[in-house]
């Protein structure tokens, strides 16, 4: 099955897994300088042209990141077939569930920008 | 066969097991990623909740001064943090740097007192 090929996972894994390293590591240095958010500027931050990409950046990687080592986990541990794809299928729901949440509420504040 | 078997050492008593502390990194990197996977989900809504409204910014910004979140946040900092440390460990460990087995165990160990101490800083000067 092409959803369990190893190689390309492993890629997935490690290229998300470098993009997540220097987003923390830039987003733990950039706190110090960051001003205490109020709602307005939260909104203005995620609404704008570097906050909206950068955070639908970060969930992309952190979604596609969890899914690879949770599938990683669920093969190691879970053998039956059914238990398997049933495990899989609610990991793969809640991840993209996140990811249209987050997408869609980045659109809806940047349209209402 | 039966000759071989009956002379195998059985050795299952868990309390005198003892894993290798790059074992006990590696699970601990997978227990890490599991906590992380579950606070996605909540993660998402708060931040949708904080953009939403200016009720919904001012709800997430209560719960996150409450009690229950500041034990959340130890949990979760240290999750994170020992989660990136011993992934950079592996990533360096795919480029040939530190896989020799003394190396190996010694940055293990680092990592394992280094991501708790790191967590508690973070907590700290997130609280203050």
């Amino acid at each position: 099955m092409r959803l369990f090929d190893g190689q390309r996972a492993w890629v997935v894994q490690r290229i998300s897994a470098l993009l997540l390293l220097v987003l923390i590591v830039f987003g733990v240095l950039a706190l110090p300088f960051a001003s205490p958010l109020d709602f307005s500027g939260w909104r203005a931050f995620a609404g704008g042209v570097l906050g909206g990409p950068l955070i639908a950046l970060l969930f992309g990687a952190l979604c596609a990141h969890a899914w690879v080592g949770m599938r990683d986990i669920v093969l190691d541990y879970i053998q039956p077939r059914g238990l398997r794809l049933a495990v899989l299928s609610l990991i793969a729901v809640v991840l993209l569930g996140v990811l249209v949440r987050v997408l869609l509420s980045l659109a809806t504040v940047a349209l209402a920008a | 066969m039966d000759r071989h078997s009956r002379r195998l050492p059985v050795f299952l008593n868990l309390a005198q097991i003892r894993f290798p502390i790059g074992a006990i990194a590696s699970i601990a990197h997978r227990v890490a990623g599991v906590l992380l996977f579950i606070a996605l989900p909540v993660i998402a809504l708060l931040l949708d909740a904080s953009l939403r409204s200016e009720a919904g910014f001012a709800s997430v910004r209560d719960l996150l001064s409450s009690p229950f979140w500041v034990v959340t946040a130890a949990v979760l900092l240290w999750a994170l943090v020992h989660h990136v440390l011993a992934g950079v460990r592996h990533l360096l460990m795919d480029v040939g740097v530190g896989s020799e087995l003394a190396r190996a165990r010694a940055s293990a160990r680092l990592v394992l007192v280094a991501a708790p101490a790191l967590a508690l800083l973070l907590l700290v000067w997130g609280l203050t």
